[in-house]
């Protein structure tokens, strides 16, 4: 007898490799940025243009999976999420990379709604599918940053998307094998006209969650590279905590069998954690480990279980899983772009409150006042090389003083100024965390309201 | 059962998010912020000036506040303009202040040094008339020079006050 572990196992790469691609790029962006000489706005639709066209292809492609049979619908995904990575991978303009992404998630959406429809014949249950299908989707979305991070230090940018070519294809393959009994063709249309409504209040708790998360991510990760000059690969290892405290969350899902407390649980750690990323008391990594652990836990908890009430007792799973997937879509691409000119304009304010509290320290600093007017002629340069970013001003003092008082004094200023930066780089953050952490707590609304449907 | 494990989760899941979010506020998270520019046009306190070379720097800083105060920008911002040309013709360009505005807003901020110099202690009268003169009509570059390093306007022969800058010298320790 054929062991399901393998199909079950294809399917479950599938969805985590096209969930996962929503954020994978995130810590690729900045290299893309520089790499394709684009601006900020261009290059955060990267990441935009895949999730909106997730969100307004899904339901489409599960009506697809439905009419010309999930197997198919979900190689044929595969593939051309495969073919639409390779075309990410070699582009050398933005606007080639976003018109493959587009088509990427075109791909990705027929796959991940087909493989919803394809697994409840492999696991033995329509529940037990949603809980795999929910997990597989959860740990894609956590995982993404940290691979892509890596990936991209390591190797290019463009690997990001190459690496993912061989793992759809190879999740393709027990696909194809996968044999199925094909309804007819009117009993699909039968059974695709009788659907009924999405749930209402999942999705739109999941719409608010996953805006809310997306915010999690992103901001944390431009925090780090772009406000703390971190590498990718220094920040792909600090946004690790995030995918391994969503393991241990997804433990505990199996100790409350509850949706709803578990939604609710996991909405108030995910706002929770993203109101202590407000207000990080110091610019240091450390103090984001906490913060990262609840929304970890929390986004395990949340995401699986608001994903299981909105597919519990509706059928056909495809097209309702085609609705959950639409609306954490949908949230990601609203809360991206209702939080972009918020940051960005709060980054150029804090950046030059920045600037004039450090002049102000060199200025009122005890140091001697000619070595002051040298320093402050070489920041000033070092500020036009920087413009429109979050300066580094560590080179201005190279090289330091012979004299070991006046080094001393030199060393001091570069401390007192680099902390003036942190300070304005990590509270240029602050606003764009809390609001996403009130939207996680506005998403307890839906959630009160939101009923499972009993089998 | 299931309702207690229920309950104790949502408890649990609260608990956490108040104890970190009240540990970082303890920890001063809301006011985790760079320090704010001081409004140029308040009086700064001087430090007490040993020596001329300190004396200088007071009132250079004196110089900045009343310039940036006559111009509408802070202090550090007026103090980055002059760091470079380049700088000062960005200034320039963003802020709409040609070189006889510039001009009169460094002759009213090395005045308004002056007069905080003699509040200080730091000039007597006898010096500090003469000095307000010499200032009112000096050349922009000239100008910017002294608000760039003050003790040009004190050092001999070269200095605005010349010969008495000299004497000046010779006064403080």
């Amino acid at each position: 007898m054929n062991s399901p572990r393998p199909r079950v196992a294809a399917l479950a790469l599938a969805v985590g490799i096209v969930l996962a691609d929503s954020s994978i790029v995130v810590l690729a962006l900045p290299e893309i940025y520089r790499d394709l000489d684009t601006t900020v706005a261009g290059v955060t639709w990267v990441l935009v243009s895949f999730n909106l066209v997730m969100a307004l292809a899904a339901v489409p492609a599960a009506l697809l999976a439905r009419r010309l049979g999930p197997g198919r619908t979900a190689a044929v995904g595969l593939a051309i999420f495969a073919g639409a990575g390779v075309a990410c991978g070699v582009a050398d303009q933005l606007s080639t990379l976003i018109i493959a992404r587009c088509v990427q998630a075109l791909g990705g959406a027929a796959a991940v709604t087909a493989a919803l429809e394809l697994l409840p014949a492999t696991v033995g249950s329509e529940r037990r599918a949603a809980v795999v299908w929910a997990g597989a989707g959860a740990t894609g979305a956590a995982l993404g940053p940290a691979a892509g991070g890596l990936l991209t230090e390591l190797v290019s940018w463009q690997s990001v998307f190459f690496v993912q070519v061989p793992l759809a294809l190879a999740a393709a393959v027990p696909i194809l094998a996968v044999a199925r009994d094909e309804a007819s063709t009117q009993i699909i249309e039968a059974e695709t006209r009788s659907a009924g409504r999405p749930h209402l209040w999942a999705n739109l708790a999941l719409a608010m969650i996953s805006a809310s998360i997306a915010a999690a991510l992103f901001l944390l990760v431009l925090l780090l590279i772009e406000g703390w000059r971190l590498t990718p690969i220094g920040a792909a290892i600090v946004v690790t905590a995030m995918p391994v405290a969503a393991y241990f969350g997804s433990r505990l899902s199996s100790f409350v069998p509850s949706e709803r407390a578990r939604a609710a649980a996991g909405a108030i750690l995910v706002s929770g954690g993203l109101g202590g990323l407000a207000l990080l008391p110091h610019a240091s990594v450390w103090l984001t480990l906490p913060p990262q652990i609840l929304v970890g836990v929390g986004l395990s908890l949340v995401l699986s279980a608001l994903t299981e009430t909105a597919l519990s007792g509706r059928a056909p799973q495809a097209i309702h899983g085609g609705w959950t997937i639409s609306a954490r879509h949908a949230g990601v691409v609203l809360g991206l772009l209702a939080l972009t000119p918020i940051f960005t304009h709060d980054i150029e304010v804090q950046r030059r409150e920045a600037i004039d509290a450090g002049t102000a320290v060199l200025l009122d600093s005890p140091a001697n006042p000619l070595l002051k007017i040298e320093m402050a002629k070489r920041i000033s340069e070092r500020l036009d090389d920087e413009e429109g970013k979050v300066p580094t001003i560590g080179p201005a003092f190279e090289p330091l003083p012979d004299d070991p008082e006046e080094r001393s004094e030199v060393v001091g200023l570069r401390e007192e100024l680099q902390d003036q930066l942190d300070r304005g780089a990590t509270h240029a953050f602050s606003p764009s965390f809390g609001i996403a952490a009130l939207l996680g707590l506005l998403a307890l609304i839906p959630i009160g309201l939101a009923r499972r449907v009993d089998l | 059962m299931a309702s207690t494990r229920a309950k104790l989760l949502i408890g649990g899941a609260v608990l956490a998010s108040l104890l970190l979010v009240g540990a970082y506020l303890a920890a001063g998270g809301a006011s985790y912020e760079p320090l704010k520019s001081q409004d140029p046009c308040k009086p700064r306190p001087w430090r007490d000036p040993q020596g001329l070379q300190q004396l200088a720097e007071q009132f250079t800083l004196s110089a900045l506040d009343g310039a940036a105060c006559q111009l509408g920008v802070s202090r550090e911002t007026l103090a980055r303009a002059l760091a470079t040309d380049k700088a000062r013709e960005r200034f320039a360009e963003k802020y709409g202040i040609d070189d006889e505005k510039l001009a009169k807003a460094i002759r009213a901020g090395l005045v308004r040094a002056v007069d905080d110099a003699e509040e200080a202690g730091a000039l007597t009268p006898f010096i500090a008339v003469p000095l307000r003169g010499a200032l009112q009509n000096i050349p922009l570059e000239q100008a910017i020079e002294l608000v760039k390093d003050g003790r040009k306007i004190f050092e001999g022969a070269s200095g605005i006050l010349g010969p008495l800058g000299g004497f000046l010298e010779e006064l403080i320790p």
